[in-house]
């Protein structure tokens, strides 16, 4: 199957990259260092569908033991 | 040093035509002594700098002459003996004679250009504002001149006088009459001062610009007779006009870059003796540039000007930012440098006696600051609470960059060492494993406490360590819950790598293992998870994923039990295999009228076939809601666009679904009509709910659909109804044997496939099937999985958590069992857009996204 050359976007600021680019997959070290950033305080976070009532009751047990977390 | 070099000041006594040498003489020419001796000192410097300096200072003498309203235009050449000629149309030098402090008649001419500190830039009323290097000005370029001749037009005449090393060689004479008004000085410098003698035009060329952009309406030409054009013979010219004065010099600056507002912001006002001409707009770049200049001469090193300018600049926007409630999620006020990324701002001042710091008046240390500051407190001020939209633009790019700096900052804590009392300070979580050689370590990534607790147990910990990971979770609702990966974990997880971070940190070679293996459950969560580490690896460790050092553990899905033999599945596709195989040595599917008839391994792969096909099958109907309608469709095969050009097929598919139509109440089905636009036809109708259900080529084009059809392709003779199952005669069971095509995917870490197939048993003990007839190929499908499952006690794995620790060394972790997938880059870039929706700040289109592709996790899969 012949597949388009896919177009490539920073992460951070969506501008046009290459795999080439010093920085790829970002446009600039500023976007690398926003993105790891990002990592550092957390800021992606992944949603998931609840399929399973067993899973919700470990769901709910894992938010109360989380009081005492280290993170932040 | 060389007093040798006195002897211009020695010579020019006779030329004086005065005969006495007194103290008097050696006072006045103590001054361009003292230039020719430190020339630096009052020109910066006797290279390249100094050099062009010399036209600095002769050029804003002319530009002293526009400002104070009397020229318009200043000519600039650069001879082929890299000599000098600036011409003006000012008032020309005075010529009239002077009595000097010590009694001396002297012509106003020759003062100007032989003493330093004269000429009328001491006086206010002369010059209200003037540039000049401390007035030294021409005098210093006299004494710094092989030659240099001086031409004055005024009063109907023309004046002329000759200098060699600052000493005059003639003296001031009346040449002739002219109509003309102005000065001519052309020079020499003088090559036994100067290391560099070569003018550059585009040095040259860059400062007349700028001074023509600072003082609006003047005419600035630079012609070099060094660069003659080989066509025309004549030489390179550049002339400098703009009536937009600095306006124009931003739009200059900003040239080809994209801008936040059209037009500068320009603020203009004069206070307290205090010309300011300040102008400032925003392109979408990070750096900042600022050109400030105090009565002309650009202040590179600032001043009292631009601290003014910054300290109101941050003032405001802050100011502005509050008041049209731009802050609620921003913390801190913005700092000056948020408020300065991607500025481009002109700060022209001009001011009665500025005083400068250091030789080259690179710092304006007048007082000025607080003049400034009130002018752009004000006008900024009122312009950005008139204009909302640029102002919010201007406000948003400067919370961006503070948000840029609060990442950045961030991102350093990720690898800043804790205290001394860390030890080594590798994270506690980590179990390290013993070997010291990198080469044969492996890490595993483990999501969840109590999987990392198994993983633990089962590993061999010479060579394999465990970082549990945990997901924290953010919050439960309307049934869905938002997971994330802390700041410690990413940090844990860093260091326990031992690369580093970062692009001037981070270090491939510094990976203490061979293997960094991910381990997560295989459901939603699990692929999601996977899905963030590797998105993490593709944007930030790139490096390890080129070296083949990152790696996906493949625990199995299901174990199936049968007796006391135990078997693990690693995925759906291989769960079905086992199945049918199993199904196929007891059974016989017939199919369409003529009954014919599959059987042992032909069924085994049909099945296979089926299944995948049912799968793609599912997701079209997701556009289409009735898999009556879905199944006409792949039946009617609508694969090219040329079915869609002519209708002969959509006619078909048309009389199929009138049949139909009444039991599933469709309105509105008509005969295929043509689209205008793309010249192919289509159908429609609307079903039960009142939903708008269309075929036309967009839905053929669709991925799904062509997979479809593609696998339709495959099977669609054996999709014939009714479909017969019943017990295979004696003597097909050792077909089923034959061994199928392997459509196992390919292995690329070279491990051994997981789990071992248990050897078909040869007496089954089965009762004997009463034919059963199906009448879709789903029936079918699930009828025969069925069949295959009556055998067996069937355990699907939730998660790793729920294997024991043997069980996850058997399955998952041991080299020589296991089946890893090795991460190669092409997957990320892939991994990376998935992660990007899941990520996106469009939380419908991530929640319809999740709810299309989440639930079927190989889609989320590398």
């Amino acid at each position: 199957m012949s597949r388009k050359q896919k177009i490539l976007r920073c992460p951070t600021c969506r501008s046009v990259v290459t795999e080439k680019d010093e920085n790829f997959p970002f446009c600039s070290d500023r976007c690398r260092s926003i993105d790891l950033g990002k990592w550092a305080s957390g800021a992606y976070r992944i949603s998931s569908p609840i399929v399973d009532p067993e899973v919700l009751e470990g769901l709910a047990e894992s938010i109360q033991g989380q009081g005492n977390d280290d993170d932040q | 040093m060389a007093t040798k070099e006195l002897t211009p000041a020695e010579s020019a006594i006779p030329a004086n035509g005065n005969g006495s040498y007194t103290g008097e003489n050696i006072k006045i020419l103590e001054g361009l002594e003292a230039v020719r001796l430190r020339p630096a000192m009052y020109i910066g410097s006797t290279g390249e700098m100094g050099l062009h300096h010399l036209v600095y200072e002769v050029v804003d003498n002319s530009v002293d002459e526009a400002l104070a309203g009397y020229a318009t235009k200043i000519e600039v050449t650069i001879h082929v003996d890299n000599s000098i000629t600036v011409t003006d149309d000012g008032r020309g030098i005075p010529v009239d004679e002077m009595t000097l402090d010590n009694g001396e008649k002297m012509s106003a001419v020759q003062v100007v250009l032989t003493k330093l500190h004269a000429g009328g830039k001491f006086d206010t009323s002369t010059y209200k504002v003037s540039g000049g290097l401390h007035g030294v000005g021409v005098s210093c370029v006299n004494a710094l001149a092989e030659q240099l001749s001086v031409e004055v037009w005024k009063d109907g005449h023309t004046w002329e006088q000759e200098y060699a090393k600052g000493i005059p060689t003639s003296k001031l004479k009346q040449t002739g009459t002219s109509k003309r008004r102005g000065t001519k000085v052309h020079f020499l410098p003088d090559r036994t001062i100067f290391t560099v003698t070569e003018y550059n035009y585009d040095t040259l060329a860059q400062r007349l610009r700028e001074l023509a952009f600072l003082n609006k309406g003047l005419t600035i030409t630079l012609t070099d007779e060094r660069t003659t054009d080989a066509k025309t013979g004549e030489s390179k010219r550049a002339e400098f006009k703009y009536a937009g004065g600095i306006g124009e010099f931003i739009k200059h600056l900003n040239r080809g870059k994209s801008v936040l507002h059209d037009k500068p912001i320009v603020m203009e006002g004069l206070r307290d003796g205090v010309d300011m001409e300040i102008a400032l707009q925003y392109n979408d770049g990070y750096s900042e540039t600022v050109f400030c200049f105090a009565n002309n001469i650009n202040t590179v090193d600032g001043g009292t000007h631009l601290s003014g300018f910054r300290t109101a600049l941050t003032r405001t926007i802050n100011y502005i930012g509050q008041q049209l409630g731009l802050f609620k999620d921003v913390k801190e006020n913005l700092t000056g440098d948020d408020v300065r990324e991607g500025l481009v701002a002109v700060i022209s001042v001009k001011l009665p006696q500025p005083q400068f710091e250091g030789q080259t008046k690179g710092k304006l240390n007048s007082d000025i600051a607080g003049t400034v500051q009130a002018l752009v407190n004000e006008r900024l001020g009122m312009f950005l609470e008139q204009n909302p939209p640029v102002a919010k633009r201007i406000i948003n790019k400067a919370i961006e960059a503070a948000r840029a700096r609060e990442a950045a900052r961030k991102a350093r804590d990720l690898t800043r060492r804790k205290g001394a009392l860390d030890g080594g300070g590798l994270p506690g979580k980590l179990a390290d494993c013993s070997e010291r050689n990198p080469e044969h370590c492996e890490l595993y990534l483990v999501e969840g406490e109590s999987a990392g607790g198994t993983a633990k147990q089962g590993r061999d910990r010479k060579f394999q360590a465990i970082l549990p990971l945990k997901g924290k979770i953010l919050n439960v609702e309307k049934a869905r819950y938002d997971k994330m990966l802390g700041h410690e974990e990413i940090r844990a997880m860093i260091t326990a790598l031992g690369t580093g971070i970062g692009k001037d940190d981070f270090d491939a070679a510094k990976l203490r293992y061979g293997k960094i293996i991910l381990m997560t459950d295989a459901d939603v969560d699990g692929s999601h998870i996977r899905t963030l580490l590797l998105t993490f690896f593709f944007r930030h460790m790139q490096g390890l994923i080129e070296r083949d050092h990152v790696y996906i553990a493949q625990p199995p899905l299901f174990k199936i039990k049968k007796g006391k033999r135990e078997e693990y599945i690693k995925d759906e596709r291989d769960f079905v295999r086992v199945m049918v195989k199993h199904a196929a040595e007891g059974i016989v599917v017939r199919y369409g009228e003529g009954a014919a008839k599959l059987e042992g391994a032909a069924l085994t792969k049909f099945m296979g076939h089926l299944n995948e096909y049912l799968g793609f099958f599912d997701k079209v109907n997701k556009r289409l809601r009735n898999e009556e309608v879905t199944n006409l469709l792949a039946h009617a095969e609508l694969t090219k666009r040329a079915d869609f050009e002519n209708k002969t097929k959509l006619d078909a598919l048309y009389k199929d679904l009138e049949k139909i139509q009444k039991k599933y109440q469709f309105k509105g089905l008509q005969k295929p009509v043509q689209d205008e636009e793309h010249q192919t036809w289509s159908l429609s109708f609307s079903d039960a709910q009142g939903a708008e259900r269309k075929i036309d080529w967009l839905l053929a084009s669709t991925p799904e659909y062509r997979q479809m059809m593609s696998k339709h392709g495959q099977i669609k003779e054996m999709l014939e109804p009714p479909f017969v199952v019943e017990s295979a005669v004696k003597g097909a069971a050792a077909a089923a044997e034959a061994e199928e095509e392997a459509e196992a995917e390919a292995t690329p870490a070279g491990d051994v496939q997981v789990g071992k197939a248990v050897p078909p048993g040869g007496k089954r003990g089965k009762a004997p099937l009463e034919p059963v007839e199906k009448q879709t190929p789903r029936e079918l499908f699930e009828y025969v999985i069925e069949q295959g499952r009556r055998d067996y006690q069937v355990q699907r794995y939730k998660g790793l958590g729920e294997m024991t620790a043997a069980q996850l060394w058997e399955t998952t972790m041991d080299p020589e069992r296991r089946t890893l997938l090795r991460v190669r880059l092409e997957d990320l870039v892939a991994t990376d857009d998935v992660f990007t929706t899941l990520m996106g700040e469009d939380v419908e289109r991530r929640r319809k996204f999740i709810e299309d592709n989440a639930l079927d996790v190989k889609n989320l899969d590398i």
